[in-house]
């Protein structure tokens, strides 16, 4: 048989990319051997609450309350699986310190995504890198709502998010789900980003992407919709992230462009370098009021917090890669145990000046998961806590801390046993100064083969942690979450 | 040829027409279940042909039912037996309209007959056409 009549014969199967997928022997190789792939292995059921076994240190006093935490944990199902890492079912996980222990609980979120898959016994529902199969139905958004990105506290309800849907309310010692939350009828199903910006005062601002506009929302502390507002933008840039001052929210509009409305999502997007990426800058008190900035292209997903100096000039920093390979086929691959080896995404500081030119200064070091101190959200003086990114291989393997006057960065490298997920802040109870507290995270040990709870002094991350505990799971990988204290 | 007999001849044809006229008119009986709201009304639209489904033509009947009560259908008499395919809504806050968010999705619930799912859009005619028959029908719809 020719080479032409063979491919003619897998046409004709309708079998032949998934032929060629499978005899690939590096993937078939990749798949059996790399000890990362555990992080983006499927759990099957909910882990019941238990008590995590301290491997050194103490859990210090005052550090009370719960990580809570989301990412996708559930990829793979007998009739098909999804193509994507960011397609999986959103797992919500519950770290718990009180009186000196840690219990760890985990539920998947009850999405309709899920229950049509369960009983489809296959990945049939449209998502960001996943087309749909037959079987799927998609009604409005929160049908493919995977509930997979971050959590929040909201008044007396946990809100897993997703960046296209509503979020879904859970309780938050059971974690079970109650449904999607409305936040007005009339702004049933619209989209609430998993990247809202909390202000020191507790008032959260949050948007939902729709092409060539946000919908700007407004919460108060006790989370009660204050405003929701429709703001055009000047191009369908894709947004995972924004970040906010203490009186701007800022829209970096990078060159990936959504071209068409398309299923899977990110396969209606074209990456147009030569538009550069705009940065419009809208003043929380007028959000008719803006500025637009121009930068050189870049591709991001996460933002650090930002501040205004006594000039008017605006800085915060991101993770920014080259181009958007990461979200179109990096992040597809992970799932059959390749890696990309693209490069790392670099962190970089954005300068928006107050003549109006703004300026973007990379840095070498690998980095993503930018978190800061939440006492000092939108203000000059805050600190940045990052991950640290293993060049070559997917996913980081450490954590370090970044002061932008100027203060010494600090790094502490966990090793390539561990997969090391977003550190977060929790505040020392009385102290003020900004990274006064801990950095509290988890990793997953490879070689122990279980999820770890780890706790930093945050002014002296190079001392590496002061806590270890582990838990009895193995949770995949993990997107995002938030410290909320007991 | 006798007139009369001929006169006789036309009328018993035209009486013939008239039973067979009775016998193929055929009712609809459109019954709601799964009704969580209790308010507002159901606001159903049935159509006769793809087109009509599509946009392209004429609603057959239109109709709106209170959603308060126990039991929530709409009985449509006098119809030609044939295939037929229903939208509704249920217009929660009594306004007539069906409720967009400003993106332009749907804030009120909304069905089709034979319980058909949409994907990305209204559920196909293909899959929400379904037969009348002479006599009486109903169709369930499971609605909210
Ligand atoms: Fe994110």
């Amino acid at each position: 048989m020719d080479r032409r009549s063979f491919l003619n014969l897998g046409a004709a199967a309708g079998a032949g990319l998934a032929a060629a997928a499978w005899f690939d022997p590096d993937r078939v190789y990749a798949q059996a051997t790399a000890p990362w792939t555990l992080g983006l292995a499927d759990v099957e059921d909910d882990v019941a609450p238990h008590k995590l076994r301290r491997l050194h240190g103490r859990l210090p006093a005052g550090l009370e309350g719960a990580l809570y935490r989301n990412g996708p944990a559930k990829f793979r199902r007998p009739g098909r699986s999804v193509g994507h890492w960011f397609d999986g079912d959103g797992m919500v996980r519950a770290w718990t310190l009180a009186g000196g222990e840690a219990t760890l609980a985990a539920r998947f979120v009850d999405t309709p995504k899920r229950r049509i898959e369960t009983s489809a016994k296959a990945c049939v529902m449209p998502g960001f890198g996943t087309k749909a199969a037959p079987g799927s139905q998609l009604e409005g958004p929160d049908d493919s709502n995977a509930a997979n990105t971050s959590v929040i506290r909201v008044g007396d309800a946990l809100w897993a998010l997703w960046e296209g849907g509503s979020p879904a309310a859970l309780d938050p010692v059971s974690l079970e789900t109650k449904g999607f939350a409305v936040l007005r009828q009339d702004l049933k199903s619209m989209p609430f980003s998993a990247h809202p910006r909390r202000e020191a005062s507790g008032r959260l601002w949050n948007f939902g992407w729709w092409r060539d506009q946000v919908v700007v929302w407004r919460l108060s502390p006790q989370g009660a919709l204050e405003d929701a507002r429709i703001v055009k933008l000047p191009r369908a840039s894709y947004i995972h992230d924004f970040t906010a001052t203490d009186r701007h929210l800022i829209f970096v509009l990078q060159p990936w462009v959504q071209e068409r409305m398309a299923m899977p999502f990110n396969s209606g997007f074209a990456w147009r370098p030569e538009q550069g990426t705009q940065v419009v800058v809208i003043d929380k008190a007028d959000l008719d009021k803006r500025r637009v900035f121009e930068l050189p292209p870049f591709f991001f997903f996460h933002l650090g917090d930002a501040w205004a100096e006594a000039d008017g000039t605006i800085r915060f920093d991101a993770c920014i890669d080259p181009d958007p390979s990461f979200a179109v086929t990096g992040a597809a691959k992970l799932l059959s145990g390749e890696a990309s080896g693209g490069p790392a995404p670099r962190l970089a500081l954005v300068t928006l000046g107050a003549d109006g030119k703004a300026r973007l200064e990379q840095t070498s070091d690998a980095a993503e998961f930018p978190r800061n101190d939440p006492r000092y959200a939108g203000l000059a003086g805050n600190m940045t806590v990052h991950t640290v990114i293993e060049p070559g291989r997917p996913l980081s393997r450490g954590i370090a801390t970044r002061d932008w006057r100027g203060g010494k960065a600090q790094a502490f490298d966990f090793g390539l046993d561990h997969l090391v997920e977003e550190f977060v802040f929790a505040p020392r109870p009385g102290g003020s100064a900004a990274f006064d507290g801990w950095l509290v995270g988890t990793t997953l040990n490879l070689k122990a083969k279980a999820s770890e709870l780890h706790v930093f002094d945050a002014r002296r991350v190079a001392d590496g942690p002061v806590c270890s505990l582990r838990a009895e799971a193995a949770l995949p990988v993990s997107f995002h979450g938030n410290f909320v204290r007991g | 040829m006798r007139p009369i007999k001929t006169f006789a001849v036309v009328l018993s044809i035209a009486a013939l027409a008239a039973t067979a006229a009775a016998a193929q008119e055929a009712s609809l009986t459109v019954a709601f279940a799964g009704v969580k709201a209790h308010k507002g009304k159901m606001m159903g639209v049935l159509f006769d042909s793809q087109a009509a489904y599509d946009g392209k033509g004429e609603a057959v009947r239109a109709f709106a039912v209170a959603a308060d009560g126990a039991t929530i259908e709409e009985r449509l008499p006098g119809l030609k037996p044939g295939r037929y395919a229903i939208r509704v809504f249920h217009d929660l806050d009594g306004d007539g309209k069906m409720g967009l968010n400003p993106f332009g999705i749907p804030t009120e619930p909304f069905a089709f007959s034979n319980d058909a799912k949409g994907m990305m859009g209204p559920a196909s005619w293909d899959a929400a056409a379904f037969e009348v028959k002479a006599g009486d029908n109903v169709q369930t719809i499971h609605i909210d």
